[in-house]
């Protein structure tokens, strides 16, 4: 690869105008900043631009030569799409360099109002295959924050494959999930990390317990088991460069003049002598030593370079340098929850359908179960939890022939984070599947909806993990052929009835089950527990939880890519609320985490009330004696989530 | 031209360091700034400290209690004027108000306690119940819960609870008496930090939070009654100039804050089923939605 000086975009954050005057000073390339309008004025510092400031940066930036980006990159809720179409024509007048976006609704708009500003990806898009990328591509995203967990290699496969531009984070602030994929802070605490508000419960202390409770501390590094510590790239220029990454990231919009200066003035000095001569380049150890000294958390390459373990995290959480929130007991059935005691008009396409229940399953006991006692479909595939296997092609046959004898329907699902491996593996299973004629398939990310458009004719349906949060974004994925939506596990009753007032599809709401918190890479149990027990029996053998200082306990599941997924302590019961979800379509379990007998108990009680709800309609009333039932099946405590909150922020 | 060195805790509170700034262009001070944040980490703040030293800097403006801590600390005599700093005395920086003496003088960030009981029977006036929540490790708060028990009786029955480290919060819904009307939070680092989780049990229970720290309202709180930080910034560039014509800090009293202003939540009212009276409205500096 022939180096020239624009090779490579050194890409600074920006909070404050100072920040900018620094970071511009410094050598950035181009800055990254956002505006005021979606941050509801919730802090009062000076941090991000006003529209006024808006069009003096883009200015100041351009008579420099630097480019500038904007970051439009929460999701949205209905209401606020009308005030995103008047900051997008603003943002077309005053043409910054791109917006950088995350809700796939900004898609829709940006053709509606014909934005002519580069889309960039944000990496809340969690774009992590070529399929994805591609998708992007057709709808005119240029440039894509590639997902953290991929390595260097990975990265270059991908820009080889699509040809997009790549931007990479090189340093600063890291989230353990996946990004775009954690619903702790936004269910727990009304306030959405996707939505810019995260508290943080990645950085709590915990201790890891086994299925029994009981504490596994023989070799505890410390109770900071999820604090991921600072990316840093430095020592690795050489190896992003010829990666083919276009832009160097660096994280923090919220950091000071003083920190953005430093870290841009060592990096650009890197790039340009690297650039200039890289044979002859080493690193600079008087740099290296300022960036040591003046960092915050200890440093980690992270995913770059493949998988670190326990090098991520920072046990010990002596760096830490603020702590947003402590534990809390997640909100029980007997917390006030906020209801609106107006009804959702009924929609018309739920009368069509009628009150359809499905259940996720994990096995075929339990398959049997939920078509016994009152699903309509029936969710299999995707991630099998240990020591659950995953679903071989024969089971998925004989599951849809059983499935029939009750009249009830088989979706296949695919699993949320599809990186090459999944991918090559997906292409022969969707192939397959479609022959076995199952009645639809249902895709956890925009890479997997091309790949089955591409490869099945069945029915398509979007899960929850696409983060449906506005009509349009529904509107976008009909547009690519799904024929059924998931609403995001992050809104609250106010926002789904708005959803469902204006959406073009039937819509489906999860109303019980364990639910994931967050998607990790990071292996939780095997890097506390080290590597002499033996990984695959670690997780064979063993099932564990993290337990925070509220006492609740979060189990860690582990699916068959080594992936954990870390569930809240309590799982979602909506079943006292289930009158005023009239306008759903679709009423989901989650029960893949259940074993077959309580899928079958579960299913049973919410059939029963869907058909109350439907004969009875004014007339319901709903019996607390079922929710005592329901509680005592097991195997958690149940929880509202997000329904005890009005608006999720 | 002079050299200021600014000590700063963290960017939360920029605005005095800004208000700071503009007191110093008004006044005509020529000066070159020298910022040093610790984003929140106590423990570089001594290194940060001594780095502003190694400038040989002419005055150094430290902002926060430990930021002044650690500027105090420092071997030789740069004088330092310091805001908000809560207590002061309490923090054993001086031991007048009138006459700090040595290095130090600046603008205190205590609101007074009387002050703020009379906000709490206006923003609440059926309010008789008050719980107040603080870390028992935190001289700060140990004064302020001094001064309000004082100020609160007997207008308000008031039941402390205390905490001993942050963890403790995670317990809060244990904690709280049942009854209360109100929560109020002394100014504290800890609490303040961990406001989420609070707000999270406050409002579980339908509990009005009171607080003393201006970014917990936008956070969730009710309301506030909060010095103005940039107004204090703005005080101490006075100081900071008559230092630099000649005057020895000593010499120069510290000063208390003169207009507290009132910050509202809207949003929490609402979901609270609590009226915000029309004049705490009017008068209100900050309103949340």
């Amino acid at each position: 690869m022939r180096l020239t000086p624009t090779s490579v975009e050194l890409l600074a954050p920006v909070g404050t105008w100072e920040v900018l005057e620094e970071a511009i000073a410094a050598g950035a390339d181009a800055v990254y900043l956002g505006g005021k309008r979606f941050n509801m004025r919730m802090h009062r510092t000076d941090a991000n631009f006003d529209d006024e400031m808006l069009a003096k940066a883009i200015k100041y930036a351009h008579d420099r030569n630097v480019l500038l980006y904007i970051t439009v990159n929460n999701l949205i809720s209905d209401r606020e799409l009308d005030s995103m179409r008047s900051y997008l024509r603003l943002l077309e007048e005053l043409q910054p360099d791109a917006l950088i976006i995350q809700d796939l609704a900004v898609l829709e708009l940006a053709r509606e109002l014909n934005i002519t500003i580069p889309l960039h990806a944000s990496v809340m898009m969690n774009t992590h295959n070529e399929h994805a990328v591609r998708t992007l591509q057709d709808y005119g995203i240029s440039r894509v924050v590639v997902n953290r967990e991929m390595t260097l290699s990975q990265v270059r496969l991908l820009k080889e494959r699509t040809g997009i531009e790549v931007e990479y984070f090189i340093h600063g602030d890291m989230c353990v999930a996946h990004g775009g994929q954690c619903l702790h802070s936004g269910v727990l605490f009304g306030q959405s990390s996707n939505r810019g508000r995260c508290l943080k419960g990645c950085r709590w202390p915990y201790q890891l317990v086994d299925a029994t409770g009981k504490v596994l501390s023989d070799r505890d590094p410390g109770p900071y088991k999820l604090a991921v510590k600072d990316m840093c790239m430095y020592l690795h220029l050489p190896e992003l460069i010829q990666a083919g990454v276009t832009s160097f990231k660096i994280e923090g919009r919220m950091r000071t003049a003083a920190f953005v200066k430093r870290i841009v003035q060592v990096y650009r000095r890197a790039i340009d002598r690297y650039i200039a001569d890289p044979t002859g380049y080493t690193i600079d150890p008087q740099d290296w030593q300022d960036l040591n000294e003046g960092r915050s958390r200890d440093f980690s390459t992270c995913y770059a370079l493949g998988k670190p373990g326990t090098e991520l995290i920072g046990y010990s959480g002596e760096r830490e340098p603020r702590f947003f929130s402590q534990a809390v007991k997640e909100a029980s059935m007997s917390t006030s929850a906020f209801v609106p005691k107006a009804l959702p008009a009924p929609n018309t396409m739920a009368a069509d359908t009628g009150k359809e229940l499905a259940v996720r399953v994990a096995d075929r006991a339990s398959l049997t179960a939920a078509c016994q006692h009152g699903a309509n479909i029936v969710y299999i595939g995707g991630e099998a939890f240990k020591p659950a296997k995953p679903w071989t092609l024969a089971e998925i046959a004989e599951a849809i022939d059983e499935a029939a004898a009750y009249n009830t329907r088989i979706i296949v699902t695919t699993p949320r984070i599809t990186t090459e491996r999944e991918c090559g593996e997906l292409e022969q299973f969707i192939a397959a599947v479609d022959r076995l004629k199952p009645h639809g398939l249902m895709v956890s990310n925009i890479g997997m909806l091309r790949l089955a458009r591409q490869l099945s004719s069945l029915p398509l349906e979007a899960d929850f993990s696409l983060n449906v949060f506005n009509h349009l974004t529904v509107r976008w994925l009909q547009s690519l052929g799904v024929t059924k939506a998931t609403i995001s596990l992050e809104a609250t009753q106010e926002q789904i009835t708005d959803l469902l007032d204006n959406s073009s599809l039937p819509l489906e709401l999860i109303v019980h089950g364990s639910l994931e918190a967050m998607v990790l890479d990071h292996c939780v149990p095997s890097a506390v527990l080290g590597s002499d027990y033996g990984c695959h029996t670690l997780c064979q053998d063993n099932q564990y939880a993290l337990l925070d200082t509220a006492g609740e306990r979060h189990p860690i599941k582990i699916d068959q890519y080594c992936r954990n997924h870390l569930l809240f302590a309590k799982d979602l019961c909506l079943l006292p609320y289930l009158q005023s979800l009239a306008g759903i379509s679709r009423y989901r379990i989650e029960g893949q985490h259940y074993t077959a007998p309580q899928v079958g108990l579960i299913t049973a009680i919410y059939r029963q009330e869907l058909d109350q709800c439907a004969s009875q309609q004014e007339d319901y009333h709903f019996d607390q004696a079922l929710l005592d039932k329901l509680a005592a099946i097991g195997p958690r405590e149940l929880g509202i989530g997000t329904f005890r909150y009005r608006v999720s922020r | 031209m002079y050299h200021i060195g600014i000590l700063q805790l963290t960017q939360n509170l920029d605005d005095a360091v800004q208000g700071f700034k503009s007191g110093c262009a008004e006044l005509g001070l020529p000066a070159e700034f020298y910022y040093k944040n610790a984003d929140g980490n106590l423990m570089v703040l001594p290194e940060l400290a001594a780095n502003l030293a190694d400038l040989k800097v002419d005055l150094i403006f430290a902002c926060s209690t430990p930021a002044t801590v650690a500027a105090a600390g420092l071997d030789g005599s740069i004088p330092i004027v310091f805001t908000p700093v809560f207590d002061p005395i309490g923090a054993g920086l001086v031991t007048s108000l009138e006459h700090p003496g040595g290095k130090l003088t600046g603008v205190a960030g205590m609101v007074k306690a009387d002050a703020k009981v009379a906000f709490i029977h206006r923003l609440l006036p059926a309010a008789q119940n008050l719980g107040v929540l603080y870390h028992a490790a935190d001289s700060n708060s140990l004064l302020e819960l001094k001064h309000f028990r004082q100020a609160a009786d007997p207008s308000f029955h008031v039941e402390e609870i205390s905490i001993q480290r942050p963890e403790d919060l995670s317990q809060l819904a244990d904690m709280l008496p049942p009854d209360l009307d109100a929560l109020f939070l002394p100014i504290g680092k800890i609490v303040e930090d961990n406001f989420a989780t609070i707000v999270y049990y406050a409002d579980a229970v339908s509990l009005p939070i009171i607080t003393s720290h201006a970014p917990n309202v936008a956070a969730g709180a009710l309301g506030a009654l909060v010095a103005n930080h940039r107004q204090l910034g703005h005080d101490c560039a006075a100081k900071a100039a008559r230092i630099l014509n000649g005057t020895a800090p000593g010499d120069i009293a510290i000063s208390i804050v003169k207009q507290p202003e009132i910050w509202l939540n809207h949003f929490a009212a609402q979901n609270l089923g609590i009226t915000l009276s029309a004049d705490l409205l009017s008068e209100a500096t900050e309103v949340f939605e």
